[in-house]
């Protein structure tokens, strides 16, 4: 019983490491324009599938180097062609167009590597067990887990101590003060959406390799990544890391005594947060509200 | 009996004081004014008097009732009714359409979805009163987003009237105005106070509007409390003459 | 003001006229009466997301939820409980309203985009539950399994599960009840405060108005209105499927009244019709169906944010 708890907890963690690295790159993006991108499991889907066009040429190590980079590029286009043209509307139509570019995104990937699902290979040192006693941690599972602490050490490091992240951060509390303080608000959110797009390619190749590639690959992930924020609290990336691995965990738990709850317990979860603390977890109150 | 009367009202935010112990009772029938340099607290005042958010320190009353707990609407139900520094109107309406919204809130009409004929005669005549007192009458069917700001201004105070409130709170009503607007809208403050017999307390930075319309003036310092008095003792008090003097330099 | 008030009946005869020959000229256009009928439940469930989006200013991007528990509600009742075809629609209409009203109560405190983030992760859950529970809902082959039954008068019975043109007019009959209640509210005094809160919610407050009472009173009339639509769309496919609940489905009703102009009382239902014959016809011509509607809702956002009766309100005052 107590190594099938571990397991699940294990297993939690991971997912919710997941969850939060999809969330996180959503959150950056709502924070900073306001949008909330339906798109995101879209661009996960971009981000797999670059990295199996690339794989043959750069191997596994670099693809999943230069997979994100170029996700975050077609991110980069994506917003100065479309998503720059509705900030400042009603929310309304922000969730409209990436919902279109969702189907977009879906029916080309379709169409350009077929519907039926595709393997992805992992190098073989990372697919052992860790050991016989942890038979079910794969390496390539703890491979995932740390890469995701590692970029989001990083993200957080970058956030607090340098200029664009510190702007970025501003920026989240007041884009008009940024503004008036001479700060170029247009290129900020370029490069931010760039970034959380980056995740999200980077999630993307990193599922890949895990659960192998499919057009809808990333529907199943942006609801939970949703209710991470919600749970984490609007305005807070520390709160949507925090609401991703709670979630995990609490999904991976209900997973030992009752299997078919686990994804209902998310909802659970968010429906307690929010009669409980409204603004989430860790929100600013009064925050896109 | 007073109908405000404010009692050592404080608010801070965070580490900021906006408001700082401020007293102050309005009679029935006072036409008050409230003055004071930028960031003297003057719209943070208002804000707690009408409800828009709740006190650190102090209380207030009205009528002599405590409402200092009491959320918004339930200010405006027992007759105080406030308009906004920024109109705060409903643009894509008429303004025969915004008066009548106001008119039906008042009634106690706004979760109804049937009048019967007496209850919308009584309306639409209460709407047209109210239209003509403000001057609106002939702009009736304008939608309120294509006036001008002056007429803006005129159907926002329109909107407060319809409410039949006994405290009327007008937060810089000539604010951005030219000279022609800024008469009008003085006159009709003046008709709401001389005729209809408005308690209304006036927020205002034009000194000429003041000084016409107001029996006392409160000036207000830095969130605190300066000086009160009528407009010719404020005109020759020296603690008022610094603190304008004094920002000015 | 005679003048406007004659060119609007002239419009309601037109757009009624339309709808009560609709099987009659319908085929001349390559269209058939089942299409009808769908576009008209479509289109109901478009202006009921209308009802909260174009009039209240509130959006909520989870309605589909409640139109799939009106669709599966009413199928089971057809199922399990009585072959009667009104108890359906009432089963569906009062499941779905009352479970909308339920998390309505708990979500109308939010506002703006967290509000459409809440509502979508909501609406969810019961797209789980009906992908789940497979012995209740048949999981995500979905709920067959029952038919709409003919309508019985005593005297007579009309054969709606056969003549496409009756059940078409029994559609009608039901559109029409609902749209006939929406407008009324609307043009009541709290239809003017719904309005009045979308135009500016604090002015609305300072009119003594209690913002998230009403707010939620409009969420709710319009789930209910909602899982009318999804009760009659469950008897027009004789089918129900978790797909109804899901919130893809809460973005095309968004689309459908953005199209046709989300301000405008009747501009859903024009939505509807073009969006519905739009996906109808493209999914009979092309596999990439899909990133045309995408390329549509972008042009749209980008280009027609008003939608085609917003637009022509527009150049008339212009």
């Amino acid at each position: 019983m107590l190594e099938l708890i571990f397991f699940n907890v294990t297993n939690g963690l991971i997912i919710g490491a997941f969850y939060a690295l999809m969330a996180i790159g959503l959150s950056l993006i709502l924070n900073l324009s306001g949008v909330i991108n339906f798109a995101h499991g879209g661009f996960l889907v971009i981000g797999g599938y670059l990295a199996y066009v690339l794989t043959p040429y750069l191997g596994f190590w670099g693809a999943l180097l230069v997979a994100p980079f170029l996700t975050a590029l077609i991110g980069f286009a994506v917003e100065r062609l479309l998503i720059r043209r509705i900030y400042g509307r009603d929310p309304l139509y922000g969730l409209l167009l990436t919902f279109g570019l969702a189907f977009i995104i879906e029916d080309g990937t379709r169409q350009i590597w077929g519907a039926n699902g595709l393997p992805v290979s992992v190098p073989p040192a990372l697919m052992s067990a860790l050991s016989s006693e942890f038979f079910f941690i794969t390496g390539y599972r703890m491979f995932m887990v740390a890469t995701v602490a590692v970029v989001v050490a990083l993200l957080f490091v970058l956030l607090r101590y340098t200029r664009f992240g510190v702007r970025i951060r501003a920026g989240t509390l007041d884009l008009e003060t940024v503004a008036a303080l001479g700060v170029n608000v247009r290129a900020l959110r370029s490069l931010n959406f760039a970034v959380g797009i980056f995740l999200a390619g980077l999630a993307g190749v990193l599922a890949g390799g895990q659960l192998g590639l499919e057009p809808t690959m990333g529907d199943g992930l942006l609801m939970p990544s949703f209710i991470a924020i919600i749970v984490g609290g609007v305005g807070s990336l520390t709160g949507t890391l925090i609401g991703g691995l709670l979630i995990g965990v609490a999904s991976g738990l209900t997973a030992v005594v009752f299997p078919s709850a686990s994804e209902a317990v998310i909802y659970i979860m968010m429906a307690l947060v929010l009669l409980l603390r409204p603004r989430g977890l860790l929100g600013e109150e009064g925050m896109l509200t | 009996m007073s109908v405000l009367e404010v009692r050592n009202l404080s608010k801070r935010f965070g580490s900021l004081i906006a408001v700082r112990d401020i007293s102050l009772t309005v009679e029935r029938g006072e036409l008050r004014a409230v003055i004071g340099p930028n960031g003297a607290g003057k719209t943070t005042f208002f804000n707690l008097v009408s409800g828009f958010f709740a006190p650190s320190a102090g209380s207030i009353l009205f009528d002599g009732r405590d409402i200092t707990g009491l959320p918004a609407h339930r200010r405006v139900a027992l007759g105080m009714t406030r308009t906004f520094q920024i109109t705060e109107i409903f643009p894509e309406l008429t303004v025969f359409e915004n008066v009548r919204v106001a008119a039906e809130a008042a009634a106690g009409y706004r979760l109804r979805v049937w009048l019967n004929r007496a209850e919308a005669a009584e309306l639409h005549r209460r709407v047209e009163a109210t239209l003509a007192l403000t001057a609106l009458s002939a702009k009736a069917d304008r939608l309120v987003g294509e006036l001008a700001h002056g007429d803006q201004r005129a159907a926002e105070i329109a909107m407060a009237l319809a409410l039949r409130p006994h405290l009327l709170l007008l937060d810089e009503p000539t604010a951005g105005m030219g000279d022609q607007e800024t008469y009008e809208v003085t006159q009709l403050i003046r008709r709401l106070h001389k005729d209809a017999k408005l308690t209304i307390v006036l927020i205002e930075h034009d000194m000429r509007v003041v000084f016409h319309l107001a029996d006392r003036i409160t000036v207000l310092d830095q969130g605190g409390f300066l000086a009160e008095g009528t407009p010719q003792e404020i005109a020759a008090s020296e603690a008022v003459q610094t603190a304008y003097l004094g920002q000015a330099a | 003001m005679t003048a406007e008030r004659q060119k609007h009946l002239a419009v309601l005869v037109a757009i009624w006229g339309a709808l009560v020959f609709a099987p009659y000229w319908m085929p001349l256009f390559g269209g058939y009466t089942a299409l009808g009928s769908r576009v008209l439940v479509l289109g109901l469930g478009a202006m009921a997301v209308n009802f909260l989006l174009g009039f209240t200013g509130v959006l909520s991007f989870g309605h589909a939820a409640w139109f799939g528990l009106g669709a599966y509600a009413c199928g089971l009742t057809l199922k399990f409980v009585a072959s009667s075809t009104p108890l359906g629609l009432v089963a569906g209409t009062l499941v779905g309203g009352v479970a909308g009203g339920l998390l309505g109560a708990l979500l109308v405190r939010r506002r703006g985009i967290y509000f459409a983030m809440v509502t979508i992760a909501f609406g969810q859950v019961f797209y789980y539950i009906a992908f789940q529970w497979l012995s209740v809902t048949g999981g995500d082959d979905g709920l067959r399994g029952f038919a709409r039954q003919p309508l019985d008068f005593k005297l007579f019975r009309i054969d709606l599960l056969h003549n496409d043109v009756y059940f078409y007019y029994f559609v009608l009959v039901c559109f029409a009840l609902a749209v006939g209640i929406m407008a009324f509210i609307l043009r009541s005094p709290f239809g003017r405060t719904m309005i009045a809160i979308r135009e500016n919610e604090r002015r609305a407050r300072f009119l003594g108005i209690q913002i998230e009472l009403h707010i939620w009173i409009a969420f709710t009339l319009s789930c209910f209105f909602m899982a009318f639509a999804g009760a009659l769309y469950a008897l027009v496919n004789n089918f129900a499927d978790p797909r109804m609940l899901h919130y893809s489905l809460s973005g095309d009703f968004i689309i459908m009244a953005v199209m046709g102009g989300m301000r405008t009382f009747w501009g859903p239902l024009l939505g509807a019709i073009v969006f519905v014959v739009l996906q109808d016809y493209l999914s009979s011509v092309t596999v990439n169906w899909m990133s045309f509607i995408g390329i549509l809702i972008v042009l749209i956002v980008l280009f027609f944010p008003r939608g085609v009766l917003g637009l022509l309100r527009q150049r008339r005052t212009a």
